[in-house]
C-alpha cells in the first residue's frame, strides 16, 4: 500500500510541476496569441474591403445561423460578413465584404482544413488561389459555380469545397441586404 | 563520447523514419510543402531533445513502474509549451500543421527514444541524440516534400522561399515557392494522401536497398580479407 | 440534428477516413494488419476506447478545462484521461467480460499511442462538437479505422504471396498497397452530404 502511494505522490508531483510550468507559459504567450489572433482578422478584413475602422452591428442570428458576425466599415464602404460553415473536410472560416450596392468586394479564408492540394488551394496564397478568390469581386447574391448556372468555376477536385464558400458568400450578401 | 557515430547513426544508419519505422502518420501527412516540412522537422526537434534532456537528467529518480507515465506528461509539457510558442510567434505554422502539433505527444520517435536511449545514457549523449534523431527526422521530411513539391505542383519551397523581390525566406509562410513548371503539368495527386503513402514506401524501399548493398559489400571485403590472408 | 449526426458518421467513416485522408492512427495500422483476424480485434478494441474517449474528454474539457480557463492543460489532460481509461477497461473487461478480454486484451495497452484517439479527441475540441455529435464522431471514427485495417490486413494476406523487388520487401510494399487503397477512398471525396 505504501508503494502505491508513494507512486502515486511522485506522479502527482511531476504533473503539477508540468502543469505548473505550462501555466508559467501561457501566461506569457496569451497576450501575444491574442494579437496575432487580431491582427490575422483585421489583416482579413482589410483585404475584402479596406476601411479606417470596423464596428460590429446587430442582426437576425436566428435566420443566419452560419454568420458570426457582421461589421459595418466607419468610412462607409460598405460591410464585412464573417461566417463559419462547413467545407469538405471540416469548418471553414471566411470573412466576406460587401459593399452598399450588395455586391462582393472580396473575400478571404481565415481557417479552414480540407484537403492540401485540392480544398486548400481556395485559401493559397499561390496564383491559383489568388485568380480563384478574384472571381467572388463583383458577384450578387445569386453567385452560383458554372456548373449549377452561375459564373465562378470551381476549383478543379474540389467541387465541394467551392461550392460551399460559393454558397456562404451569398449567405453573407443576403444577410446583409436583410440589414437594409 | 562517441558523436560521430551517434550523428551518423541518426541521420542514416538508424534513421527514426527509414529504418526505425516509427514516427510516419505526420511525416505522410504534413509533407506538402517545404514550410510545413521544415516546421514539423525543427518542431520536433527541439521537442525531442528537450525530453531527452530532462528525462536523463531525472533517469535515476523516477520509480521504475510508473516511468512510461511520467514520460508522457514531460512530452504533454514540451509539446504544449511548443504548441503555445507556434500560436504567439509564428501563427501561420500552427495553422498549417494544426491537430498534428498537439499529436506529437504520440509520435513514437520521442517516446521511444526517451525509452531506448535517455533511460541508460547521460545527459550529455541524450542531449545530442535528440539533436541527430530530430535531424535526421527533418531530414526525411525535407526530402519527402521536396518531392512531393515538385512532381505534385511544380513547386519547389512553397510557403518558405520567395523570389518575388530577390530572394529571400519568409518565416510567415507567404512565399510562393520557385515555381520550376507550370502547376497544370503537374500530378496533383502526389500532394494528396496517396503521394504520401507512395513516396514513402519509395523511401524506405531505397534506403533498404542502400543498406542492403552496403552490407553485401562488407561481406565481400570481409571475403576478400581471407582469402588474402589464406 | 439527424442529418448532422448523419453527415459526421458519413464523413468519418468514408470521406476522411481517419487513416487515408487525415493520416491518424497508421502506427497500429501498419504493425497490426497481417492477418485479418488480429485487424478486427484491434479495430473492435479502437471504436471502443475512440467512443469512449469521445465521451469522457467531451466532459472533462467542457465542465473542468473550459470552465475553469484551462484550455492550455488540454493535451496534458487527454493523454493522461486516455492512458488511464485504457487501464480501466483492460481491468474492468478482465474481471467482468473475460471473453472480450481475451479477444481485445492484447491490442488494448497498444491504444495510448495510438494517435488517432488523441487526434479524434482533439478534432472533437476544434469543430466544436457538442457531447452527441463527439460521441458519435469517436464511434464512427473508429469504425472507418476499423473498416480501412481489415481491408488492408485481406490486401496484405495475398501480397505474402506475390513476387516484388526484394527491397520492397516489408513495410515499403504495405505503404504502396496503402497509398493504393488511399486512391479508392478518395473515389468518396465527391460525395455530397445535405
Amino acid at each position: 500500500m505504501n508503494k502505491i502511494l508513494k507512486l502515486t505522490i511522485v506522479l502527482f508531483l511531476v504533473c503539477a510541476v508540468v502543469a505548473g510550468v505550462l501555466g508559467v507559459v501561457n501566461e506569457l504567450t496569451y497576450e501575444t496569441i491574442e494579437e496575432q489572433n487580431r491582427i490575422k482578422t483585421e489583416r482579413a478584413y482589410a483585404a475584402v474591403l479596406p476601411s479606417d475602422g470596423y464596428e460590429e452591428v446587430a442582426f437576425d442570428e436566428e435566420a443566419n445561423p452560419t454568420i458570426d458576425a457582421i461589421s459595418k466599415c466607419t468610412n462607409g464602404a460598405g460591410y464585412v460578413v464573417m461566417t463559419t460553415f462547413s467545407g469538405s473536410q471540416g469548418k471553414i472560416t471566411l470573412a466576406v465584404g460587401v459593399d452598399n450596392d450588395y455586391k462582393c468586394t472580396g473575400i478571404s479564408v481565415i481557417s479552414h482544413s480540407e484537403t492540401s492540394g485540392l480544398g486548400a488551394n481556395a485559401a493559397s496564397t499561390a496564383e491559383v488561389g489568388v485568380n480563384w478568390r478574384a472571381q467572388f469581386v463583383g458577384q450578387d447574391d445569386t453567385v452560383a459555380l458554372t456548373k449549377n448556372g452561375g459564373s465562378i468555376d470551381a476549383l478543379s477536385g474540389a467541387t465541394i469545397t467551392s461550392r460551399s464558400i460559393t454558397g456562404a458568400v451569398s449567405t453573407a450578401i443576403k444577410a446583409v441586404e436583410s440589414l437594409g | 563520447m562517441n558523436i560521430k557515430k551517434q550523428f551518423k547513426e541518426g541521420l542514416i544508419t538508424n534513421n527514426p523514419v527509414l529504418v526505425q519505422l516509427i514516427g510516419m502518420c505526420a511525416t505522410m501527412a504534413i509533407t506538402t510543402t517545404l514550410f510545413n516540412g521544415v516546421g514539423m522537422g525543427l518542431s520536433v526537434l527541439v521537442i525531442l531533445t528537450c525530453c531527452n534532456v530532462v528525462v536523463s537528467a531525472i533517469r535515476k529518480i523516477i520509480p521504475n513502474e510508473i516511468r512510461l507515465a511520467i514520460f508522457v506528461v514531460i512530452i504533454a509539457g514540451f509539446v504544449t509549451i511548443v504548441d503555445l510558442l507556434l500560436q504567439a510567434y509564428i501563427p501561420a505554422l500552427s495553422d498549417a500543421l494544426g491537430v498534428f502539433i498537439p499529436l506529437i505527444v504520440v509520435n513514437c520517435i520521442i517516446i521511444g527514444r526517451a525509452e531506448a536511449f535517455c533511460q541508460k545514457n547521460t545527459v550529455g549523449a541524450s542531449f545530442f541524440d535528440g539533436i541527430f534523431q530530430g535531424l535526421g527526422y527533418t531530414l526525411v521530411l525535407i526530402v519527402m516534400c521536396v518531392f512531393r513539391e515538385l512532381v505534385g505542383s511544380g513547386r519547389f519551397g512553397g510557403g518558405l522561399i520567395d523570389i518575388t523581390n530577390g530572394f529571400r525566406i519568409t518565416m510567415d509562410g507567404t512565399g510562393a515557392g520557385i515555381q520550376l513548371f507550370p502547376s497544370d503539368y503537374g500530378a496533383t495527386i502526389m500532394t494528396l494522401p496517396f503521394g504520401g503513402f507512395i513516396t514513402l514506401g519509395l523511401l524506405i524501399a531505397i534506403m533498404q536497398y542502400a543498406l542492403k548493398k552496403s552490407a553485401k559489400k562488407k561481406e565481400a571485403q570481409e571475403m576478400a580479407d581471407k582469402e588474402g590472408e589464406e | 440534428m439527424l442529418t448532422n449526426i448523419i453527415s459526421i458518421s458519413l464523413g468519418a467513416i468514408l470521406i476522411n477516413n481517419f487513416i487515408f485522408s487525415q493520416f491518424l492512427g497508421c502506427c497500429p495500422f501498419l504493425g497490426c494488419s497481417s492477418k485479418v483476424e488480429t485487424a478486427t480485434g484491434m479495430g473492435l478494441a479502437v471504436v471502443f476506447v475512440m467512443g469512449l474517449a469521445s465521451a469522457i474528454c467531451w466532459v472533462i474539457d467542457q465542465y473542468l478545462l473550459v470552465a475553469l480557463h484551462l484550455e492550455f492543460l488540454q493535451t496534458l489532460a487527454f493523454i493522461l484521461v486516455i492512458a488511464a481509461l485504457v487501464q480501466f477497461v483492460e481491468m474492468f473487461l478482465k474481471k467482468s467480460v473475460p471473453s472480450l478480454y481475451s479477444a481485445l486484451g492484447i491490442y488494448l495497452p497498444l491504444i495510448t499511442t495510438n494517435c488517432a484517439v488523441l487526434g479524434v479527441v482533439l478534432l472533437n475540441v476544434q469543430n466544436d462538437y457538442n457531447f452527441l455529435e463527439s460521441l458519435v464522431y469517436g464511434i464512427t471514427g473508429g469504425l472507418g479505422f476499423m473498416l480501412a485495417i481489415v481491408l488492408f490486413a485481406s490486401v496484405r494476406e495475398r501480397t505474402e504471396f506475390s513476387d516484388y523487388p526484394e527491397c520492397f520487401e516489408g513495410f515499403p510494399i504495405c505503404l504502396v498497397s496503402a497509398g493504393l487503397l488511399a486512391l479508392a477512398f478518395m473515389g468518396f471525396s465527391g460525395m455530397q452530404i445535405f
